[in-house]
């Protein structure tokens, strides 16, 4: 062997990649070689130097998680319906209906922008703009005008061209039950900065929430998306709170089951578990996939006790 | 042995069938899929790009871009793979964009203009009496990582401080074996030049 080969074997051997034999070699070599012992000292000088690899922090983590939890929203509000059906029916793998679906679209398309050449601008004129509008709130100064911008024209009869947004503070009052104070509630929940009003938000829409009703089905995914992803666990408890009076359907289900297998929170995960148990127990029903969600924080929770108590549950079921 | 092959086993078949959940638009299965992993990407990003903010921009490309591609995935290799080419293929593009703000934030040790310090968002492996002077040298470390070019310090940081195999560096980067040897040996002896007159 060249000597040049000895010291791409100490190399490796300074990255844990030689097997058995070859570390043989290269010790059998090292005994001899005054260079390669000088090599492997610098090698370790440098592993001091380079020091321990650190591990990202939770918090980070968790800020990540919550800003692609919002991304990945907004890139699915984004995907065009036809492209997901095709997409799931794997449509767009057959080469001529390819084809086929890009002549429809180009055709699509090319009526799309003959609409929009001929068609006159949407330009709002004040006389109709501000009938929509809450003329009384604008003068108040209620309403928050922001990024204003002029249309570029030369003024003919003092006449401007303006664009600009528009945030209204609005006052609701209604009945906890309204559908239309729910969805509202539900979108607070979702988009809300502030965690005390989503806190509130939660425990309202959690106070009103009854078993032997029909779940509202925005509310019910706000309040699934609340208990996975909040980043306060206060909100994500009161939740869970509330996902426990529904009756337990799939949705929950996978829910609760998610909660066991990535809530950072252990007494969230005890939470669930303990009310897993009792549908278990009233039902004489025994769930293959609560059966895997228990028997996997039996083996790997990091924490004892949910172990002990995942183990308890899991065995009382299947001794039914 | 069999024990990790049967754990490899489960972990594969997991992931198939949150694949095909995914796939079908399961957008609870999608999460989980991210969730197995999510760590693991977060952390080559961060070890590759020395800023928190950057590193989460790179989590979310990620992401986004296998979110995309989901529906194409043909299951021909593991999903653990291609994601983590996805994540090297990520993290090289994205050090050629901020090079240059990267290099001028880590000189002047401060908050970089992307956000915060990497030294805030990782946990620290041992006690804190020595933090000083580990601070210090890992400033030194940053220093000597950022003369490698972008492949060395990706090949450098998934072998030392990540600990794959050269065999699967060279998978996730769509290199031979050799060259991704070739990168790691350039890199050590550049590491040790930086850093010879500190070690």
């Amino acid at each position: 062997m060249r000597h040049d080969q000895y010291k791409e074997l100490l190399h490796l051997s300074f990255y844990h990649e030689l097997n058995d034999d070859e570390q043989m070699v290269l010790t059998d070599h090292l005994k001899n070689c005054t260079e390669c012992q000088i090599e492997g000292e610098s090698l370790k000088k440098l592993e001091s130097a380079l020091g321990q690899p650190f591990e990202v922090s939770d918090q980070l983590l968790d800020q990540a998680r919550r800003e692609l939890r919002v991304a990945l929203r907004l890139e699915a509000a984004k995907r065009p319906f036809l492209t997901e059906w095709l997409e799931r029916f794997n449509i767009l793998s057959y080469p001529g209906l390819r084809v086929a679906l890009g002549c429809v679209a180009m055709l699509v398309v090319g009526f799309a922008i003959g609409y929009f050449v001929f068609m006159p601008t949407g330009v709002i004129n004040s006389e109709g703009s501000m009938r929509g509008l809450d003329q009384a709130s604008v003068q108040r100064s209620e309403t928050r005008v922001s990024n204003f911008r002029f249309t570029p024209q030369s003024p003919q009869e003092g006449e401007v061209e303006f664009s600009f947004d528009m945030v209204t503070p609005v006052r609701m009052k209604g009945n906890v039950n309204d559908n239309a104070v729910q969805r509202v509630m539900a979108q607070a929940l979702l988009n809300e900065q502030n965690p005390g009003a989503r806190l509130l938000t939660v425990s309202t829409l959690s106070s009103q929430v009854g078993a032997t009703k029909t779940p509202d089905k925005e509310i019910k995914a706000a309040l699934i998306e609340a208990l996975k992803s909040d980043g306060n666990v206060g909100v994500r408890k009161e939740a869970l709170k509330a996902m426990q009076k529904y009756a337990i359907d799939k949705e929950i289900k996978d829910a609760l089951l998610f909660v066991l297998r990535n809530e950072t929170n252990s007494s969230m995960r005890i939470d669930v578990i303990n009310y897993l148990e009792k549908p278990f127990l009233a039902d004489r029903l025994v769930d293959q996939d609560i059966l895997n969600g228990l028997k996997q924080s039996m083996q790997f929770d990091n924490n004892n006790y949910i172990r002990i108590r995942a183990k308890n549950v899991y065995e009382e079921v299947i001794q039914q | 042995m069999s024990q990790k092959h049967d754990s490899h086993t489960t972990d594969t078949m997991i992931d198939l069938e949150l694949i095909q959940r995914a796939k079908r638009g399961d957008m609870g299965a999608f999460e989980e899929l991210v969730f197995r992993y999510d760590k693991q990407v977060l952390t080559i990003a961060a070890r590759h790009v020395q800023s928190s903010e950057d590193a989460k921009d790179i989590y979310q490309e990620v992401f986004l871009r296998v979110y995309r591609s989901l529906p194409k995935f043909q299951l021909r290799s593991q999903f653990s793979t291609w994601l983590f080419r996805i994540t090297t293929n990520v993290c090289l593009t994205h050090r050629s964009r901020r090079k240059r703000h990267i290099h001028t934030s880590l000189s002047q040790d401060s908050d970089d203009e992307h956000g915060g310090r990497l030294s805030e968002a990782i946990t620290e492996p041992s006690g804190a009496d020595r933090r000083a002077e580990r601070t210090d040298m890992a400033l030194h470390v940053a220093h000597a990582m950022e003369l490698l070019s972008s492949k060395q310090k990706m090949v450098f940081t998934l072998k030392y401080y990540d600990g794959y195999k050269i065999r699967e560096i060279a998978e996730m980067l769509d290199l031979a074996d050799g060259t991704v040897k070739r990168y790691l040996f350039a890199a050590t002896r550049k590491m040790r030049h930086a850093l010879k007159d500190l070690v």
